[in-house]
């Protein structure tokens, strides 16, 4: 559900895996209501662009793990799948009588994939956090920041794709360690400790130096590099170019192309240790060119020049960028309901068994026939019986995310 | 001294020759080798990787077998030396490549082109193997060849434009995110490339690109600009999404608030102000949206009243989504971690004792483990002479001519 679980079957989903989204009238997926489109729009639930992009080439049917013929029925597809993947609160499985022991019982060698933000052990598995607080607790946003203006996030809820990234990866991990014993597994991503290493370089210098250092921007503590401001691109003034100087030979080049060779010959900027020293006269300098050009023109003569600097992107240009296009990583996608759109591709690219956006995202519920009579081997009436008993449905309680 | 012949992990059959520098590369081949890898790092001879020179350092004092970030990327692997730009290097990488499962690097085209280390060249040597690229920019397009520090792929994938606060530049997050992410997911598409390759009995090339990793992870900006095709959200917000999303300072220090609309009861209940439950501008999520600043108000005032773990605990027996900005030192003395063994610590015959944090994932059956990283060539011996049976006076010769 939400972000971070979702993350993760989708790399599996994206490679071809049959991926099964398991929700229910009264535990539906939260991401279907943040779709920003009024609550008065005909399936709203079934529109929300960020449910549908993180939850392509996916089927969705609906159990209501509550009930026992649910559960029961959600043993029996677990029985027939190799991976079941979990981000519940750290004890809702254990309730649901869903845990590692009962899916083993149906299927010895299941691997299951428990995502909880804390850990599902320790004195403070009980807490509740999203993935803000993960980079909160982890520590990054106490090392990010503006200069003297204390901690900041990120933009996004960074927990949840870095935590799904590595239960995929771990999940994969596990398969090949089954291929050589046969033995699966119950494995455990807190999100909290999955987000650590992130910044392990400041872990292992704390132990190193008893300190961590200031946040600093968009600086580094040894090359020259932040944000620099562009002239107005298709009317946007808020435009912004990223540079990053190392070597002697590097700021020769930039000096160059900038126009300021002789800067390359200024006592304050002789060295690497200089440049540092004096990076706010170097940044006017460098300012004074770029705001003269838009971020791309900038970016493309540094670049043309052998200096490291990329356009600092508004997601709508990024979503046009020509390197984007080249690459045909959007693709577009047809759904029944939401329409015709563009999302972005497959970020594992294998060569010979490539990825690409196959199944639309699911609308709720809407394979309940596929999996009850096919994987299930249910008749008509057992079929209807589950949906008069709302064990199955066809629509969400729109009351659990008011 | 670590032990590469009894591995626990899960990966502990695979063997990968890993060419890679810096933080995205040296990470996902530390995740592979964490987690029971044996993975032969190949560096430089003379300089090494250049995350040596980078710090923390013991006491400031830069030594290239001491560099925090080196040591932390690059443990449990088997290091040697190789200048693949040579003739006799790039051979040698080869018959390296021929008894391995997976080779990784972090090159551009022109610098594949210019080594004549393609997939192709590797899948001469064999036909199994799997050749993972992990670069900002992919194998093309038009910036495939760009130069590519973490700051470039995390201003290129969208993310950079949306940090920071609305009034002044954008703000990338510390370290090396963008490379963490690309590093990460180049784990991963490794590890599924590899178990095709079991089945089908034959390797592929596999890209991962910085900037589409980036791009991949957009939350709901990339979605809402795509889909909807506004640009309602596309602006810089500080540190608050609303009210209930943003971070506070507390008496002593910062928590962050994650309030999501069904979490309010809880969040009234950790903040013990009964008073909030009951004012009709909160009484719904769009009575408090509309409310936003009263309601900003209201929680700047408590969080001024709470040290930053009284706020926590509060929310912790409420269950709100409340966490503490902690500090590097906080997450060291952290009883949670410690209780759940988070951490350890790592001898190193230089640097001394070091803590670091433990695998992203907690896989029983067959459990990760790190072991130090290796010094510059350590594992020469072990390499060349044992797994592709060289003679020691040819170590000579090699080191001799530049090649290791």
């Amino acid at each position: 559900m939400v972000w971070a679980g979702p993350v993760a079957t989708r790399f599996f989903a994206d490679m071809g895996a049959e991926v099964i989204k398991v929700e229910s009238a009264r535990a539906w997926d939260q991401l279907r209501a943040l779709h920003f489109l009024g609550g008065d729009t005909e399936q709203w639930w079934n529109k929300s662009a960020y449910f549908n992009h993180n939850n392509r080439n996916k089927y969705a049917c609906t159990l209501d793990l509550q009930t026992d013929r649910g559960r029961e029925l959600a043993l029996r597809l677990a029985a027939q799948s190799d991976l079941v993947f979990e981000n519940y609160r750290a004890n809702v499985l254990e309730r649901l009588r869903l845990d590692y022991d009962d899916l083993r019982a149906v299927k010895p060698d299941i691997i299951l994939v428990s995502m909880p933000s804390h850990g599902k052990t320790g004195p403070e598995a009980h807490h509740v956090a999203y993935g803000t607080n993960v980079e909160q607790l982890s520590g990054l946003a106490s090392l990010s920041g503006y200069a003297g203006m204390g901690p900041h996030k990120s933009a996004i809820a960074y927990g949840d794709p870095n935590a799904g990234a590595h239960a995929a990866a771990a999940a994969l991990a596990a398969l090949h360690h089954r291929a050589r014993t046969g033995e699966g597994q119950h494995i455990e991503v807190a999100q909290w400790e999955a987000m650590i290493p992130n910044i392990g370089e400041f872990v292992l210098g704390y132990g190193m130096t008893g300190t961590q250092p200031e946040a600093d921007g968009n600086r580094h503590f040894s090359r020259a590099q932040g944000v620099y401001p562009c002239a107005p691109d298709e009317g946007h003034s808020d435009a912004w170019v990223a540079v990053s100087i190392g070597s002697d030979a590097e700021f020769a080049r930039l000096c160059a192309a900038i126009g300021r060779p002789e800067l390359a010959d200024d006592a304050r900027f002789a060295d690497v240790v200089s440049r540092r020293h004096n990076q706010d006269a170097l940044d006017e300098a460098i300012a004074a060119w770029t705001s003269q050009r838009t971020q791309r023109e900038a970016a493309r003569a540094l670049q043309a020049a052998c200096v490291a600097a990329a356009p600092v992107l508004r997601i709508p240009e990024l979503l046009q960028d020509e390197h984007m296009r080249a690459r045909g990583f959007w693709e577009p996608v047809s759904h029944a309901v939401a329409g015709t759109w563009e999302m972005e591709g497959v970020t594992w690219r294998l060569s010979r068994t490539p990825g690409h956006v196959r199944v639309p995202p699911p609308m709720y519920g809407e394979h309940n026939d596929w999996v009850l009579r096919e994987l299930l081997g249910l008749g008509d009436e057992e079929i209807a019986d589950l949906e008069r008993e709302g064990v199955t449905s066809r629509a969400p309680d729109l009351s659990v995310h008011a | 001294m670590p032990d590469h012949t009894n591995r626990t992990g899960p990966l502990s059959r695979l063997r990968v020759l890993d060419l890679t520098s810096g933080v995205a590369g040296p990470w996902c081949t530390k995740l592979l080798a964490d987690y029971g890898a044996d993975v032969i790092k190949a560096e430089p001879p003379g300089t090494g990787d250049d995350a040596r020179g980078h710090g923390a350092f013991p006491d400031g004092v830069p030594h290239r077998e001491e560099s925090a970030l080196f040591l932390w990327l690059n443990t449990s692997k088997r290091g040697i030396t190789l200048d693949v730009r040579t003739a006799t290097g790039r051979a040698l990488a080869l018959r390296l490549a021929a008894r391995c499962d997976a080779v990784v690097h972090d090159w551009r085209p022109a610098e594949v082109a210019a080594l004549r280390l393609g997939y192709d060249d590797f899948r001469a040597a064999n036909p199994r193997i799997v050749v993972t690229s992990v670069t900002a920019f992919g194998q093309s397009g038009p910036y495939a060849d760009w130069l590519q520090p973490n700051l470039i792929s995390f201003a290129a994938g969208g993310q950079h434009y949306l940090a920071g606060d609305p009034d002044r530049e954008p703000l990338q997050s510390a370290g090396y995110q963008a490379s963490y992410q690309a590093g990460a997911q180049a784990f991963g598409a490794t590890l599924a490339a590899l178990w095709d390759a079991a089945q089908a009995g034959e390797g592929q090339a596999v890209e991962v690109a910085g900037m589409e990793v980036m791009a991949s992870i957009m939350e709901l900006y990339v979605p809402d600009a795509a889909y909807r095709k506004s640009e309602a959200l596309q602006k810089r917000r500080g540190n608050f999404m609303s009210a209930a999303v943003g971070i506070y300072p507390t008496a002593d220090g910062h928590i962050g608030i994650h309030a999501m609309p069904k979490n309010w009861p809880q969040l009234v209940e950790a903040m013990d102000a009964r008073w909030m439950a009951t004012d009709e501008r909160f009484a719904d999520n769009r009575a408090r949206l509309m409310h936003d600043d009263e309601l900003s108000a209201a929680l700047y005032g408590w969080a001024a009243t709470v040290t930053k773990h009284e706020a926590y605990e509060r929310a912790g027996k409420a269950r709100a989504p409340v966490a503490p900005v902690n500090t590097v030192g906080d997450l060291l003395e952290s009883e949670h971690l410690r209780e759940r063994g988070f951490f350890h610590h790592i001898e190193h015959p230089l640097a001394g004792s070091l803590p670091h944090p433990g695998a992203p994932a907690r896989m029983p059956a067959s459990p990760p483990e790190q072991s130090g990283a290796p010094m510059l060539g350590e594992h020469n011996v072990d390499v060349y002479c044992g797994m592709l049976g060289l003679a020691p006076a040819d170590l000579a010769t090699l080191s001799a001519g530049g090649v290791i």
